[in-house]
């Protein structure tokens, strides 16, 4: 059994409703949220900025019409940033009159909020969700490939598993853009959830030749550093912490870097290939002549790229895949509550 | 002296402390003095490492010991030059595995010969010291003609070439267009004499296709014959534990389990690690020994400082026959140092996710561990 329409429109509506007050509220959750992400108390404050309480209705009618439509949903959130629930279970719930919700053992604080707070009788939060039992519908994982891979296994025949992996973000700098202004929005893309997310900007090229990359390296070294005491970042786990410190040293090879306390920016020529940095907000910066350029220096881990940002977003659209988002520089953390934010599984990105 | 002399002659130190080995007398310099000047060469000459030194603060005019300088971690090797010479003037060059950026690593070698020395001497020394040329040398792998790019393959040659019994390369090499030549393997293993103890050489994975393929079938090689196995298996064979392996090899080949050695090598190295079970009666499987021109030290993955005997650290390769490239380089390998040797206890894993953004290591792939 599907749901109609006006009642999946009025489910979704109260979410973003329930979304509303839990944002209000959120001082309650700063506490376990700093403890479940590692991020600071300004960190998780300027998280919930990428909460989508505030969705149109042009986009919640688009996610509707065109979400399709099964009898049941089971979300699995293993790996996601925090305010990633309230677009999980919108999706779930545009979807289907059943939902069943299994938040991340780490993090389930805003699932959990929001479920409460909505008090919708069709969505259960649970602990335990064993895929294998599922009789029928959809199980929409939110993983890593691994993850991915064991629930698609696992599922009986009939049960249609949608997955969003993980990924990462890009950025593209158009020649005419002022350097200056783009790393200012650029820096406000890459320091939410310090940089954990799947639109969390890891590479930027630069159009125009190197002098102009350096430019805008060397801004977005002042605006990072702006940020490391306005928002510090958190404490990178030990293994981050390893990977941070060996990307450093391998990219000192062939880049200058600008490193600061909480940050590195690393300018290189785009003869050498996309050496995607850690999160925890590192940056991996080239020069490049054009936006085609840009794309081929890009595309051997553009199957990985989830979003491109840019303040050339028509020129960004012809230039990139079909499945990447694309976005206007320092709004990356703000794609429209119009269906999933990884397009890979829609369109196709070849993995 | 230019730089092309400078090199030569850390060459031809380098080359002296292998001979010295080979003849098991006294090393006539210093393993840090000999460091000393092979790193400040490096920062001279490999721009991209004084720009890693600059980059840590380090001077290396000021350094007291050669540890104190960086280690190059193996991924600077596909991105960036590693070698302190002009391209055109490389004599060998040894690629790693591609990765999802497409980027394979190239070690790149002026002078292969000093590669040629260590590999030869140390490898003469844990594995078949005790045999007189010439040698029956068996290979389940390419030759280097085959795979030009490989130093497995150039380093089995070398073997081959300075102690094996001069014979046609099919009779040697074991496998072509990545499949085991069983039959031929079977028709050469048939005539070799009885008498005389035989050294094959493998990768792990063809070792657990040759077993997978006999299944009970044994290959019986001649008494106090030994098996060099090595490398990781980079999804080409199904995943054997390392004494499994080394037991169903024995069964297989009718060898003395301790007569299945292990070795560790890398692409971006010059010097090789050993099992010391056939030349040591105390040694244990499972701990490599370095030979006089190279160390390993386990480092801090995040401070990249030594840790103590006994615990797990990330592996810093010190290896003064990497001349021309990184006389230190930080493997992706986790290590601790025991008693006698280190042990190898696999690659460091990625970081485990926070958040949706990808890891590293779902970006990269697996990159080889071994050469």
């Amino acid at each position: 059994m599907t749901a109609s329409t006006d009642e999946r429109r009025s489910a979704v509506h109260n979410l973003i409703a329930a979304a509303r007050r839990v944002y209000e509220e959120r001082e309650r959750l700063v506490a376990d949220l700093m403890a479940s992400t590692g991020l600071t108390r300004p960190g998780v404050i300027l998280g919930f900025e990428s909460l989508e309480h505030d969705a149109t209705e042009p986009e919640l009618r688009e996610l509707v019409v065109m979400t399709p439509t099964t009898d049941r949903v089971h979300v699995v959130l293993a790996a996601n940033v925090f305010v990633a629930p309230l677009r999980a279970i919108v999706l779930a719930r545009a979807a289907a009159p059943r939902v069943t919700v299994r938040p991340s053992r780490r993090d389930p604080w805003l699932a959990r909020a929001i479920v409460e707070t909505a008090k919708d009788p069709a969505i259960v939060v649970t602990a335990d969700l064993d895929v294998d039992e599922l009789p029928s519908g959809e199980v929409h994982v939110y993983g890593r490939d691994e993850t991915i891979a064991a629930v698609r296994q696992r599922v009986r025949p009939g049960v249609v598993v949608r997955a969003h992996g993980t990924g990462m973000g890009a950025a593209f700098v158009s020649r005419a853009a002022d350097c200056d202004q783009s790393a200012r929005n650029l820096a406000a893309d890459i320091v939410p959830f310090d940089q954990r997310g799947c639109l969390s900007p890891r590479v930027a090229m630069v159009e125009g030749d190197g002098g102009r990359a350096r430019r805008f390296a060397a801004a977005l070294h002042t605006e990072l550093t702006e940020f490391q005491s306005r928002i510090p970042r958190g404490a990178l786990s030990r293994n981050e912490g390893h990977e941070a410190a060996r990307w450093r040293d391998t990219v000192a090879f062939s880049a200058h870097i600008f490193e600061g306390r909480d940050h590195a920016v690393a300018l290189a020529h785009d003869s050498v290939p996309p050496w995607i940095p850690p999160p925890g907000r590192h940056l991996f910066v080239v020069a490049t002549q054009t936006i085609e350029q840009a794309a081929a220096w890009l595309a051997p881990v553009s199957a990985f790229v989830v979003t491109v940002g840019s303040d050339d977003p028509t020129r960004a659209r012809g230039a990139f895949p079909a499945h990447v988002r694309v976005g206007l520089l320092g709004r990356m953390q703000h794609p429209p509550l119009d269906g999933p934010v990884d397009r890979r599984g829609v369109v196709g990105a070849g993995r | 002296m230019t730089d092309r002399d400078a090199s030569d002659a850390l060459h031809a130190r380098v080359r002296a402390i292998i001979e010295a080995f080979a003849r098991q007398s006294v090393a006539p310099e210093s393993f840090e003095d000999l460091a000393r000047d092979i790193a400040r060469y490096q920062t001279k000459n490999v721009p991209g490492y004084a720009r890693l030194c600059d980059s840590r603060g380090i001077d290396p005019r000021a350094i007291e010991r050669a540890s104190e300088l960086p280690a190059v971690p193996t991924e600077a090797f596909k991105i960036a030059r590693v070698f302190a010479f002009a391209d055109g003037e490389a004599k060998a060059t040894f690629r790693t595995s591609g990765t999802t950026v497409g980027a394979r690593g190239a070690h790149r070698m002026r002078d292969p010969r000093t590669y040629a020395a260590a590999a030869r001497t140390f490898g003469r020394f844990m594995l078949a010291r005790d045999l007189a040329p010439p040698i029956d040398v068996l290979v389940l792998g390419p030759s280097d003609e085959d795979a030009p790019d490989s130093s497995l393959a150039f380093m089995c040659n070398e073997f081959v070439r300075a102690w094996g019994r001069p014979v046609p390369s099919d009779e040697t090499f074991f496998v072509r267009c990545g499949a085991i030549d069983l039959d031929g393997l079977r028709a050469r293993i048939s005539a070799l004499s009885p008498t005389q103890p035989v050294v094959l050489l493998a990768t792990s994975f063809a070792l657990v296709h040759l077993v997978d393929s006999l299944g009970d079938e044994q290959l019986s090689l001649p008494p106090r014959s030994r098996v060099m196995q090595t490398g990781g298996y980079k999804g080409r064979s199904r995943e054997v534990s390392p004494d499994a392996l080394r037991h169903a090899v024995a069964k297989t080949c009718a060898v003395d389990p301790r007569a299945v050695i292990a070795e560790y090598g890398m692409t971006e190295l010059s010097s090789q690690f050993w099992e010391a079970t056939l030349v040591d009666s105390h040694a244990r499987p499972g701990v490599y020994v370095e030979p006089p021109w190279a160390r390993v030290v386990p480092v801090d993955p995040e401070t990249l400082r030594p840790v103590s005997q006994g615990v797990e650290g990330i592996a810093r390769v010190e290896d003064l026959a990497n001349v021309d490239s990184a006389f230190a380089v930080l493997a992706q390998d986790r290590v601790r140092r025991v008693d006698g040797g280190f042990e190898l206890l696999g690659r460091r894993s990625g970081a485990p996710a926070r958040g949706c953004s990808i890891a590293l290591d779902e970006l990269l792939g697996t990159p080889r561990a071994s050469s």
